[in-house]
């Protein structure tokens, strides 16, 4: 039997909210069911859960939570909230004797002025609560949500649409998110050392949420950078491995490497394990099924380019003052980086080990077939959520690894095209990113 | 910074240096210790991956004799903890890793391995 949970979200990365929901269950191993009307536009949702600790593990884990609450009633108006209360008495009457409590009254899209929030209370009167009423130090907190249209954009007085709101939640306060102020802890203007491609702090955390990063879990970024994604993964408790094909990034200026004097500020020097310059496509490491997690923002060639062992074309004459010997380097075109991505990650991680990384991608040509192709035997698509800036956009890709069938490692030399599922040509649109990045996503005529 | 358990999957992966690649030899190493947290769990599921012979070789070239040359057949919370010293909490700040094979020399700066290979090293 599942009881259900009214569940707040913070209004961002919608996309990115029932992936981070089903990762963090399966990272726990509970169930959760989400109702088929789920609408990441509104901002509260009744999730069921078996119990009430699962409810709490959600609240510490997900970013995009900013509450949780023991479900007792909804309503498009008082009338009909007030029947469902009544009908949820069970839940609620062991509190009636001597329980401390507080009432919370929100609006979301529009405040609830005062006068409108005392009479709101007075209505649950019918509850007959004789515990002490406690501003500061309540047993439990019961609160009651107003959600409002959004009214952006038409002319209207402050409080014309009090009382009109489209549906009001009712229930008792479980846990305050408490990952949500993540973001501000590992916000990007605050970090000992970080780059002009930083991930910001919210997506890295999700990120890091995706990866199922925990205690004794091993995961790798092999386009490092400035480090952004080691520090969510660690926080969570993963020892993380990073590597990058330019070692400056990591090093930062001064003679203790950047990536370790973040690590410090955050805590976490101990689980970042190493950090080792070498071209992924030309990688030391000795064999695979090593890491529990992949997880990378590949360099799509606008800010940073996408780099690997070589040559272009051969240089005439020669450089005397290759001192110390800096190898050349060849640009590395996004889908092919992203076919080599997945198959080093099913080499590289160990079975239901998950590749994370973001996929850059043209928002009027993206197709699912775009992703689809990229996969090879034994990797599976497990999230694929969008980050949309209009013209483009960047998805977070989560690929798991199915099979326990131990494949070789890849060669990197498939350069042999895209080949869509019935074997037929197919260009995805991240395909030479970059170009058409810079040519402002107009379609070739 | 290069702890052992990273020593223990890093091999040379030059053109052709296909044979004795493996362990890279320690060279001129600077060696720092620091704690690092106790996952047993981590340990347990780590060992399958570790070449036991040549961790042990590198923690004995650093002075840590505490390894025995087999892995036991009872794992232990002693072992365990032996092995978490010798695998997370030994670090090669400065140095270098050699080819036993090739000789191609990986320079250790601040802790950071270059693994770069030079162009007629890659295929």
């Amino acid at each position: 039997m599942k009881d259900q949970y009214l569940f707040i979200f913070a209004q961002a990365h919608d996309d990115f909210r029932v992936p981070e929901l089903y990762s963090v269950a399966e990272l726990y191993g509970f169930d959760l069911v989400i109702p088929e009307d789920f609408d990441v536009a509104r901002p509260f949702a009744v999730l069921e859960l078996e119990k009430e600790e699962h409810a709490r593990l959600l609240a510490r884990r997900c970013v995009l939570i900013r509450s949780v609450y023991e479900f007792y009633a909804r309503g498009s108006n008082y009338e009909e909230l007030h029947v469902g209360n009544r009908a949820a008495r069970p839940k609620w009457e062991k509190y009636i004797p001597d329980t401390s409590f507080k009432f919370v009254v929100n609006g979301y899209n529009q405040s609830v002025p005062q006068h409108r929030q005392k009479q709101v209370i007075e209505h649950f009167s019918y509850m007959d609560f004789l515990g002490k009423i406690d501003m500061k130090t309540p047993e439990i907190i019961l609160g009651c949500f107003e959600e409002y249209r959004d009214t952006t954009g038409s002319i209207r007085q402050k409080h014309d649409d009090d009382g009109n709101f489209r549906e009001v939640f009712f229930g008792r306060l479980v846990e305050e998110g408490s990952a949500r102020p993540l973001v501000g802890k590992f916000n990007v203007k605050k970090r000992a050392y970080f780059g002009n491609t930083s991930m910001e702090a919210e997506v890295s955390l999700l990120m890091a949420n995706q990866t199922l990063a925990a205690p004794g879990k091993l995961i790798y970024d092999p386009f490092v950078g400035t480090g952004s994604m080691l520090y969510t993964a660690a926080h969570f408790g993963a020892l993380v491995f990073g590597s990058d094909i330019d070692g400056r990034q990591m090093r930062g200026k001064e003679s203790r490497p950047g990536i370790i004097r973040a690590a410090i500020q955050y805590g976490v020097q101990q689980r970042v394990l190493d950090l080792c310059t070498f071209d992924v496509t030309h990688n030391p490491l000795r064999c695979g099924g090593i890491f529990d997690a992949i997880v990378t923002d590949p360099p799509y060639g606008v800010r940073a380019g996408a780099k690997r062992l070589g040559r272009k074309k051969r240089r005439i004459g020669s450089r005397p003052d290759d001192q110390p010997y800096i190898p050349p380097t060849k640009p590395y075109e996004l889908s092919a980086l992203a076919r080599d991505l997945v198959l080093l990650a099913r080499y590289l991680l160990k079975p239901q080990g998950r590749l994370v990384f973001f996929l850059p991608t043209v928002t009027e040509e993206y197709q699912e077939i775009d992703i689809q192709m990229m996969l090879c035997d034994g990797m599976e698509v497990a999230a694929n959520s969008l980050q949309d800036f209009g013209a483009w956009g960047r998805r977070l890709v989560t690929i798991r690894r199915t099979t326990t069938f131990n494949y070789s490692s890849p060669t990197f030399d498939a350069d042999g095209g895209d080949l869509g599922v019935n074997g037929e040509e197919h260009a995805p649109a991240h395909r030479d990113f970059r170009e058409k990045y810079f040519q402002g996503f107009k379609r070739e005529l | 910074m290069v702890r052992l358990i990273t020593h223990n999957l890093l091999a040379c992966h030059a053109k052709g240096c296909t044979t004795n690649n493996f362990p890279l030899q320690i060279k001129d190493a600077q060696l720092a210790l620091r704690e690092a947290e106790f996952n047993p769990d981590f340990l347990r599921g780590f060992i399958p991956r570790i070449e036991w012979a040549a961790l042990v070789s590198a923690a004995r070239q650093l002075g840590d004799e505490s390894l025995p040359n087999e892995v036991p057949e009872m794992i232990d919370d002693d072992f365990l903890r032996g092995l978490h010293h010798v695998l997370l909490e030994i670090h090669i700040d400065e140095g270098a890793m050699v080819c036993p094979n090739c000789g191609h020399v990986y320079p250790i700066s601040s802790g950071i391995p270059n693994m770069l290979l030079a162009e007629h090293e890659i295929g």
